[in-house]
């Protein structure tokens, strides 16, 4: 904790506080934060309802809690397994080349080049509405992955012609433990970097595809929230602590994971500096 | 001869890719549990219009003929794959029966191509640029500062930031217009001026959603590089850190850039959904949104050719040229 | 040094094969925007010339017109997507609503809805029977009417509408068309002569508007005669209404009708006066917050269909909108169809009478009318939607005998006390303005509807087989009962507000319901195949007192198997007594007096089986800015409703008048 900068701490409490508010606040929760109808409608916020009531009667509050936790699940999962596979599939393609490279490359650019938000919305009307979180969050990691495949199997094609690999290949070591041990770690802060990011591509796609109707609007999620408030004319209507809370905590959110991102870098250096 | 293995393996590619791309576009629809005679006569009685029901059986079989809909869907395929190789005609759209699709795609491109293309390029510059900055002089406060900006508007939804703008701008402060309204016509400066005074709005709230990503992956980037060896090699060398940033940073860090810009041309299609919708911009995004919503098959699989030969023709062209850029890496 | 050389000039030549495709893009527009542009030039230039003279520095439209002088009305169906298509029996390409049926086409026979009787258009008279047969029949058409382009408009043109639609197979009306009319005449310049191809009773409604609009819309005889109408563009339309086309955005999202200067040529000039807007702009404003935002900026005088929400925002922020009415609930709901929700009765457990029942009473109405529409909602027991006409006709005098139906062991469901609860709740959420009478407190929330009683419902539940395990039912199979509801998707959002609430109501009761949201596409064609359990669709329309054409559909001859296209009957319910009912009144003409008798009786049929479950009439808030324009109808003036999407606009427009600001 010692060192520990600034922007590792500040990240690391805001984040905190959102896993707090996303799995245990909801576990307190007083009724079933989704239902309608539970308390007067478009109260303003006071003690008894801190962030105030939406138009459809639910506390802000329980609701936002409940939010998170979805939301954060489907970011979490989407971004960790598209990362995954997208930085094996992309490293093992660039360093590996010859066969497998083409057939990586061609399946990458494959997916790359449909665009993912029509065919989102194509899906959305194929499944019918058994599109649970978990099914969206699948489908995001299929549109997700080749990202990181392809800008690393560059990184990979580029670090390769370096002398220390062409050491660790004469000297005969297996081409994963390469990838591992020698390139992993100059593509580690990309790869962080892109995990941060497909959190919030992942809840972003899931808050627009919310908006058009494909995720299940009835189970609450930081998009289905922006989806309702935006249904109800929160913003216009200057309700902003229905419409804001979400946005605010997607936004603060990932300033968190940012501030997390970029501490740990400057905490890193520091260290091997040392 | 390397090269031109290279560029027969990578055309090879490209043709694979682009033929697995529309081959997926075509089938998808087909699965949909909808058809867009049923999505016509659902508009058209959604309207309130009467309509006998005898009336609906006869509507539907005149409309499964002018649609081309008859035969399996393989034999509809084989179809459709000869039309588009050897004419490169999508036929008739369905939901706006009987305008060919090949005539919609024409009117909107250009204007996507135009607001997208653009600001596109301008988020990338700009991204990069302040990303480079926060990498490289990250302790400077106007790096910072800029880096907190980009941060902070980043994760903000695109339709909310979009919506937020509109009010701003065109609401609270009505320096832009509402709606788009061209005015003028073909290459006179009225209408030139209108088209940039009508797109600025647009324009703007792409640029400020799209720079925060250049931002933070080049600002990953540039960090990076910054603690090389060569580069600390050349602060012992005495050049100045200005030097170093454009001439060691720079260019190493801008190679991945490039290709991610290259595939951003992909999620300009994307993007031109919301922005078009909401801004009332005549494109290929508003094209796509339709065919989608009355299942018109044929405006559905044109545009998204259309966008898929875009963007495989921009990442072969990028591959093409990275040995250029990277004089490390050959044609292999 | 080199390598950075060659960088730059890597970046540079991407530079240069970026901005030459965007160089394409601005050069792109072109060719289409100048077609477009010279399709209108015609009437362009006179508007131009006259804007610039008339305008005198007041405030300027973006289409160059004096603002004072023009009414700008909202689209309702978006943008069209080929601006020069008029050709409006082609299928699918031309925008309707952006004023071409409202100003410019015309109908036979048009509809005045606060009467509920068919008015003429541009025929003179109804049709007259020529013998008992009822296959033949004359009517006259108007004389001393022109085309805009100053044609005189005859007899010759109907008789030329209706040979082109019977010989021309393209045309998706063909099919009906051919299946209704052998021929029609011209006898003289102002009469024809009409044969059927069999007995009708109401060719007038077929022919003619009821709601919305017609698709015999007639045909300048000296333009088409030339040209094939199967691709025949009719880039440059003309009609017999008031307005003609003046300006078209080539986008397709706006465009300009301006008075004819021989407007006294056109129906409405000779049927009802001189239209008060010289220009009327329809344009496409793009999603609702903006289409609000361009209303409390004045840049928008009617707004067609938005939340009650969006109106909150208005009416706040626009001192000068206005709604249908003055007070509360502002939104008219004279709309010609009712929702509620629909069951596939070919589907378990919905086959089942008792459990549709059961659902009927699981449903808290006045809850499901906060959170559909705060309230602002009319109650509708019976199968017909509760407008002013139907209302007196139906809802009201099959009073006595909705109180007095029972289900089969002797309960009474019917519960008269909705209205008065439903305003007690809206006193309480702190709404001002409702009416105190008892008659108006009736005439505005509705007759009544089913009683909330969650512990009937459980009777009659548990009565076939279901039990309940905890809070959760179980179908009489023991597995737990799950249930979707489709709804469309963010468009008619009455319905899908509806299929929330009552979601949300039927969960409560312990069912496991969840909403599957639509596209049209799929929504549509998951109804008629018969692909849905509960649905939020609207079988149950009506207008005029005469019913029977909104029915017909449920004739059991149309029932089809699950997984067909249903051509009516989509809720694949057999009852031969309405079916019996429904083949005595297609053979009674509409003002006979059994034809309520026997609608009546039908409707009592519905509430005893209930394939739909009708819940509230359709609130419409089409509110208007009456900042540049005045006269509009409103319910303390109501000459007509306010359907600006209808084709019945253009009688609307001699009331309106600028207020000179």
């Amino acid at each position: 904790m010692k060192h520990w900068n600034f922007r590792l701490r500040l990240g690391v409490v805001i984040l905190a506080a959102f896993i707090v508010l996303g799995f245990v606040v909801p576990l307190f929760s007083p009724v079933n934060p989704i239902e309608w109808g539970t308390y007067l409608k478009n109260l303003k916020p006071s003690g008894e309802h801190p962030f105030g009531t939406t138009n459809l009667g639910q506390d802000t509050f329980w609701l936002l809690a409940k939010s998170v936790q979805n939301s954060f699940l489907i970011g979490i999962l989407v971004a960790f397994f598209a990362t995954l596979i997208g930085a094996l599939l992309g490293l093992w393609a660039g360093f590996k080349g010859g066969f497998a490279d083409r057939l990586i490359t061609v399946l990458t650019d494959s997916f790359i080049v449909i665009p993912t938000l029509p065919i989102l919305i194509l899906l959305g009307s194929l499944m019918q509405g058994k599109a649970s979180l978990l099914m969206i969050a699948a489908v995001l990691i299929i549109f997700n992955w080749p990202w990181p495949a392809r800008q690393l199997r560059s990184m990979a094609l580029s670090l390769s012609e370096r002398d220390f690999i062409s050491t660790a290949l004469f000297s005969g070591q297996s081409t994963l433990k390469i990838i591992v041990k020698e390139i992993f770690p100059f593509v580690a802060g990309w790869s962080v970097a892109n995990f941060i990011n497909t959190i919030l591509v992942a809840i972003g796609a899931e808050s627009g595809l919310a908006v058009i109707g494909m995720s299940s609007n009835e189970q609450a999620t930081l998009g289905t929230m922006i989806y309702w408030a935006n249904q109800h004319q929160a913003m216009l209507a200057g309700r902003w602590w229905w419409i804001g809370s979400p946005v605010a905590a997607i936004a603060l959110i990932f300033i968190a994971l940012f501030l997390v991102m970029t501490g740990y870098q400057q905490y890193s250096a520091l260290r091997r500096g040392k | 001869m390397g090269f031109y293995k290279f560029l027969l393996t990578r055309l090879l590619t490209f043709i694979l890719v682009v033929f697995i791309g529309i081959t997926t576009v075509f089938f998808v629809p087909r699965f949909m549990p909808s058809d867009p005679v049923e999505a016509m006569i659902g508009k058209m009685t959604a309207n309130q219009a009467f309509m006998e029901p005898e009336a609906i059986v006869t509507l539907r079989e005149t409309l499964n003929e002018s649609f081309g809909l008859e035969g399996s869907v393989l034999q509809q395929y084989f179809g459709f794959v000869k039309r588009v190789i050897l004419t490169q005609d999508f036929g008739p759209s369905l939901a706006s029966y009987p305008i060919p699709v090949n005539e919609l795609i024409a009117r909107a491109l250009p204007w996507t191509m135009g607001l997208l293309l653009i600001s596109t390029l301008i988020a990338w510059l700009i991204g990069n640029v302040v990303g480079l900055l926060a990498g490289f002089r990250k302790d400077k406060a106007y790096s910072k500062a800029l880096e907190g900006v980009s941060i902070v508007i980043y994760p903000i939804p695109y339709y909310i930031l979009s919506l937020i703008l509109i009010m701003l701008l065109s609401y609270i402060f009505p320096i832009f217009p509402l709606t788009a309204t061209f005015q003028g016509e073909g290459f006179t400066w009225e209408h030139i001026r209108s088209i940039v005074y009508n797109s600025i709005l647009p324009a703007l709230s792409m640029i400020l959603v799209g720079t925060g990503w250049w931002v933070i992956s080049m600002k990953t980037l540039s960090s990076g590089i910054a603690e090389e060896d060569y580069v600390q090699f050349a602060r012992l060398k005495g050049l100045s850190e200005r030097k170093i940033m454009t001439k060691y940073v720079l260019p190493n860090a801008a190679l991945p850039q490039v290709t991610m810009l290259a595939l951003q041309v992909g999620s300009i299609f994307n993007g031109a959904l919301i922005t078009e919708i909401l801004f009332g911009y005549p494109g290929i995004g508003t094209l796509i949104y339709q065919g989608i919503l009355q299942a018109d098959y044929n405006l559905i699989m044109g545009t998204i050719t259309i966008s898929i030969v875009a963007v495989a023709g921009a990442t072969f062209i990028v591959d093409f040229l990275y040995p250029f850029f990277d004089p490390r890496v050959r044609y292999k | 040094m080199s390598k950075m050389k060659r960088l730059t000039t890597g970046l540079l030549l991407m530079a240069v094969l970026l901005s030459a495709c965007t160089g394409g893009g601005n050069n792109g527009p072109e060719p289409t925007g100048g077609a477009g542009g010279g399709g209108a030039d015609g009437g362009n230039e006179p508007a131009g010339t006259e804007a610039a003279g008339g305008g005198g520095g007041g405030k300027m439209t973006d289409v160059g017109t004096p603002r004072s002088e023009t009414l700008i009305v909202d689209i309702l169906g978006g943008r069209s997507p080929d601006p020069e298509r008029f050709n409006p029996y082609v299928p699918g390409a031309v925008a309707m609503d952006a004023g071409v049926h409202q100003l410019m086409f015309s109908n036979l026979w048009e509809i005045d809805t606060q009467k509920g009787t068919q008015i003429p258009d541009l025929a003179a008279t109804f049709p007259e029977p020529l013998d008992d047969t009822n296959t033949k029949f004359r009517f006259k058409v108007q004389e001393g009417l022109a085309w805009s382009d100053g044609t005189p408009f005859t007899a010759h043109d109907v008789e030329f509408t209706s040979k082109m639609i019977s010989e021309t197979k393209e045309l998706g009306w063909n099919g009906y068309y051919t299946s209704l009319v052998k021929s029609m005449k011209a006898i003289d310049d102002y009469t024809i002569e009409v044969e059927t191809v069999n007995p009708e009773t109401r060719l007038s409604q077929k022919l003619g508007v009821v709601i919305w609009g017609n698709n015999f819309r007639v045909m300048p005889k000296h333009i088409w005669e030339n040209e094939d109408p199967a691709t025949f563009k009719f880039p440059d339309p003309i009609g017999v209404g008031p307005y003609k086309l003046s300006k078209r955005d080539p986008q397709g999202n706006w465009f300009l009708w301006e008075k004819r200067e021989d407007w006294q040529k056109s129906d409405i000039g000779k049927l009802v006066g001189e239209p008060g807007p010289k220009y009327i702009l329809f344009k496409y404003f793009g999603p609702e917050e903006k289409r609000i935002i361009g209303m409390i900026q004045h840049d928008m005088d009617i707004l067609q269909d938005i939340t009650p929400e969006s109106w909150d925002v208005l009416k706040q922020k626009n001192e000068y909108a206005r709604a249908w009415y003055q007070e509360f609930p502002y939104a008219t709901m004279d709309d010609p169809c009712e929702r509620g929700m629909s069951f596939n009765t070919a589907k378990e457990p919905y086959d089942n009478p008792d459990v549709r029942w059961a659902l009927a009473l699981m449903t808290d109405i006045k809850n499901v009318s906060m959170a559909t529409f705060g309230g602002m909602l009319r109650v509708s027991p019976i199968q017909l939607p509760p407008i002013q006409v139907l209302q007196e006709t139906y809802h009201k005098p099959m009073l006595d005998w909705l109180k007095d139906f029972q289900l089969e062991d002797g309960y009474k469901p019917f519960d008269e006390t909705y209205a008065e609860g439903i305003v007690d709740m809206l006193k309480q959420q702190g709404i001002e303005g409702l009416p105190t009478d008892p008659q108006a407190i009736a005439d505005t929330f509705g007759v009544g509807w089913w009683k909330y009683d969650p512990d009937k419902a459980a009777q009659l539940l548990e009565k076939n087989g279901f039990k309940k395990d905890g809070d959760k039912w179980l179908l009489p199979s023991g597995e737990p009962w799950t249930m979707t509801i489709n709804a469309p998707a963010n468009f008619e959002v009455q319905s899908m507000r509806l299929a929330f609430a009552v979601a949300d109501s039927w969960r409560k009761g312990g069912i496991d319901v969840n909403v599957q949201q639509m596209e049209g596409a799929s929504f549509w064609d998951s109804e008629s195949t018969g692909a849905f359990e509960i649905g939020s669709y609207w079988p149950a329309c009506g207008l005029l007192p005469d019913t029977t054409a909104n029915m017909t559909g449920w004739h059991k001859q149309y029932i089809v198997p699950i997984g067909e296209q249903a051509p009516g009957n989509r809720n694949r319910w057999a009852n031969d007594r309405v079916s019996e009912l429904l083949d005595e009144l297609d053979g009674l003409k509409p003002d006979d007096p059994k034809v309520v008798r026997n609608i009546t009786e039908i409707n009592q049929e519905f509430v005893k089986g209930i394939p739909f479950l009708p819940m509230f009439g359709t609130s419409k808030f089409v509110p208007v800015d009456t900042y540049y324009w005045e006269g509009y109808q409103t319910s303390e003036d109501a000459f007509e409703g306010p359907w600006w999407w209808w084709s019945q606009f253009k009688f609307y427009t001699p009331h309106l008048k600028p207020t000179g600001r």
